[in-house]
C-alpha cells in the first residue's frame, strides 16, 4: 500500500501520516515514512522527538554536501538517509529548507 | 486570520494599509472579509521578454499595480494577491505570480508607499521566507503555537529571516491556553513573546463560516489580543 497525505497547512496532515505509519507498523507492515515537506516535521508526529527531528539530514542536502554518491535504489536511500522511528517505522526526509535561496528542493 | 484582522485594525486606526497575499490559498482574502476574485487580478500585468524571461509590462509598478489590480477589502484595506491555484496547478496563473513577485520587490523602494502599513501573509513554513517573498518587510511577526512542530518551524523561520538582512522579529504566541505555554515558547525561541493571543473558539467558528473574525466576533478575546498587536506595531 502506498498512500500520500495532502491538505491545507494546519489541517493535521502530519499527525495523520505519523499515526497511520505507526499503526500500520504495529499491525506488522514494513513501513517507509517519507517526509516530503520542505519543513519536515513527520519525525515529531512519529515520536522521534523534537531535537532528533531537527537533526535529520534531508536526502537533497546530503547529496548536495557530497557526503555520498547518488543512491540509485530506494533501499540505498533508506539505508543511507533513513532513521529508525518508533514501532519499526523507517523515516526518510526528502529535503529541508534551512537557509536563504536554497535552490529547487 | 491574524494578518487579515491586523490589517483591518490598522486601517481602523487611520492608517493606509496594503495587504499582500502570497499564499496560493485564499486565507487572507477570507480573513479580511473580501471576496476572492474569479481570476488572479495580476494575470495581465506581466509578459515574457524576447529572452523568454518574465517582466512587468511597461508602466506597471507598485503604484499602478495597487491602483489597477488591488481588491477592495473592508475598512479601506487594499489587497494585492499573487493568485490562487486552481485544478490545473501553477502554470495557468504563472503570469500573475511573476507579476506579484516583481511588484513586491519594488515596494520597498517606492516612495508612494513609504507611509503605508504593509501586511503580508506568507504560506505556512519557511519556504517563502527562504526564497525572499517578503522584501518589503522590516519586521517579521513570528506566529507560534505551543506545539513542538510550531516551535521548530518558528525557530527555523527566525533563523532564515535573519540570514537575508537585518529584520526585527516579534514573537506572537497564538492558541495559548495556559501560562506555561508562553514560557515554553520563550524558552525554546530564546526571545520574549510580545503579544499573547488566547485559544479562542471564535476563530474556528469564523473559519468554518468563511467569515472574517472581525465581522463574526468583533468582541472576541482573540480580536482584543490582535488589537494589542496593532497598537504594539504602531508604537514603534
Amino acid at each position: 500500500m502506498k498512500v500520500v497525505v495532502a491538505g491545507k497547512g494546519g489541517a493535521g496532515k502530519t499527525t495523520v501520516a505519523g499515526t497511520l505509519a505507526r499503526l500500520l507498523a504495529r499491525d506488522g507492515a514494513q513501513v517507509l515514512a517519507l517526509d516530503c515537506d520542505a519543513n519536515p516535521m513527520l519525525g515529531v508526529s512519529l515520536g522521534a522527538g523534537m531535537e532528533r527531528t531537527e537533526l535529520l539530514v534531508g536526502v537533497r542536502q546530503g547529496l548536495d554536501a557530497g557526503e555520498t554518491a547518488h543512491e540509485p535504489t530506494v533501499e540505498g536511500m533508506m539505508e543511507t538517509f533513513g532513521t529508525d522511528a518508533p514501532d519499526g517505522v523507517r523515516l526518510v526526509v526528502a529535503s529541508r529548507i534551512d537557509k536563504v535561496d536554497p535552490g529547487c528542493p | 486570520m491574524i494578518a487579515g484582522t491586523l490589517a483591518r485594525l490598522l486601517a481602523r486606526r487611520g492608517r493606509p494599509v496594503l495587504a499582500l497575499d502570497s499564499d496560493m490559498l485564499p486565507g487572507l482574502t477570507l480573513s479580511l472579509g473580501a471576496r476572492p476574485p474569479d481570476a488572479p487580478p495580476l494575470m495581465d500585468a506581466a509578459e515574457r521578454g524576447e529572452d523568454g524571461r518574465w517582466r512587468l509590462k511597461r508602466g506597471v509598478g507598485p503604484v499602478r499595480a495597487v491602483q489597477r489590480y488591488a481588491t477592495e477589502a473592508p475598512d479601506g484595506v487594499r489587497l494585492v494577491q499573487a493568485g490562487k491555484v486552481g485544478p490545473d496547478g501553477l502554470p495557468p496563473i504563472m503570469p500573475a505570480i511573476q507579476a506579484y513577485y516583481r511588484v513586491i520587490h519594488r515596494l520597498r523602494r517606492s516612495p508612494a508607499f513609504a507611509a503605508w502599513d504593509i501586511v503580508g501573509d506568507l504560506p505556512a513554513g519557511p519556504r517563502q521566507t527562504a526564497f525572499g517573498w517578503a522584501p518589503y518587510a522590516d519586521r517579521f511577526l513570528l506566529v507560534v503555537e505551543p506545539t513542538s512542530q510550531s516551535l521548530l518551524t518558528a525557530r527555523r523561520i527566525a533563523r532564515i529571516a535573519a540570514q537575508r538582512r537585518p529584520v526585527q522579529i516579534t514573537a506572537v504566541a497564538n492558541k495559548v491556553r495556559a501560562r506555561g505555554d508562553v514560557e515554553r515558547i520563550e524558552r525554546f525561541l530564546d526571545r520574549p513573546v510580545e503579544v499573547v493571543i488566547p485559544a479562542d473558539p471564535a476563530v474556528a467558528a469564523a473559519e468554518r463560516r468563511g467569515a472574517a473574525l472581525l465581522d463574526h466576533a468583533p468582541d472576541a478575546p482573540s480580536v482584543a489580543a490582535i488589537a494589542r498587536l496593532a497598537d504594539a506595531v504602531l508604537r514603534e
